[in-house]
């Protein structure tokens, strides 16, 4: 360490040294629901579904959420079956 | 017998009463097919995400029943055959945190970090 200070973006996750040029201050995803342990995700819960619908009501993909496999394909399942009880939309404009 | 999730979305032109008929009518029915209900809750009027049949509205009806397998074919059936039901889902509960109060009922306040990777995408 010659007087350098660790940037403060690199907190939390990996502890790996972050790539060196590009991808300097990208932080690592991870799945929401593993970090909190979710194992149930309630299709009546019209909070969570809005907060994965974004905009114009698709549902937030995987590779920008950093949600894992299993969480995704249940929040996926939530949300088709929210649609059907016209909780939330389909699409918005 | 297994635990089955039946939520049904009526016209928003329906009574306080007839929505109470209603509920002890599909009541009768569980008990007369050796099931019980074991949660039966009314969310009101609520706007719907995009219209049905034209209506802005919808009564929400939840009930959580105990039934065997059966049944769920002929619950659906009777739902299907009312027109003044505008939607309706029937799922198995997969979790006890079905058999609480739903997270329709309890509103709380929204948090910033609930939305997922926040990204500074949208605003």
């Amino acid at each position: 360490m010659r007087g350098r200070k660790p940037t403060g973006d690199r907190q939390g996750r990996g502890g790996k040294k972050p790539f060196k040029k590009k991808f300097l201050f990208r932080k690592k995803k991870f799945c929401k629901f593993c970090d909190e342990k979710i194992a149930f995700i309630d299709n009546k819960d019209i909070r969570l579904m809005q907060a994965f619908t974004p905009e114009r009501a698709k549902i937030f993909p995987r590779r920008i959420s950093g949600t894992c496999s299993k969480h995704q394909r249940k929040i996926m399942q939530a949300i088709k079956r929210a649609r059907t009880l016209a909780l939330i939309p389909f699409a918005a404009d | 017998m297994l635990q089955y999730e039946t939520i049904f979305v009526t016209e928003p032109t329906l009574t306080e009463e007839e929505i109470d008929d209603l509920i002890k009518g599909y009541d009768g029915l569980v008990t007369s097919a050796q099931g019980k209900v074991l949660k039966v809750e009314k969310w009101g009027k609520r706007r719907l995400a995009y219209p049905i049949l034209r209506r802005e509205e919808g009564i929400y009806v939840l009930m959580v029943i105990e039934s065997p397998t059966s049944f769920v074919k002929e619950i659906e059936r009777r739902y299907r055959m009312n027109d003044r039901i505008l939607r309706h889902l029937t799922v198995r509960v997969e979790h006890e945190a079905q058999l609480g109060p739903s997270p329709v009922m309890k509103p709380r306040p929204i948090e910033r970090d609930e939305i997922p990777g926040d990204m500074g995408l949208a605003p």
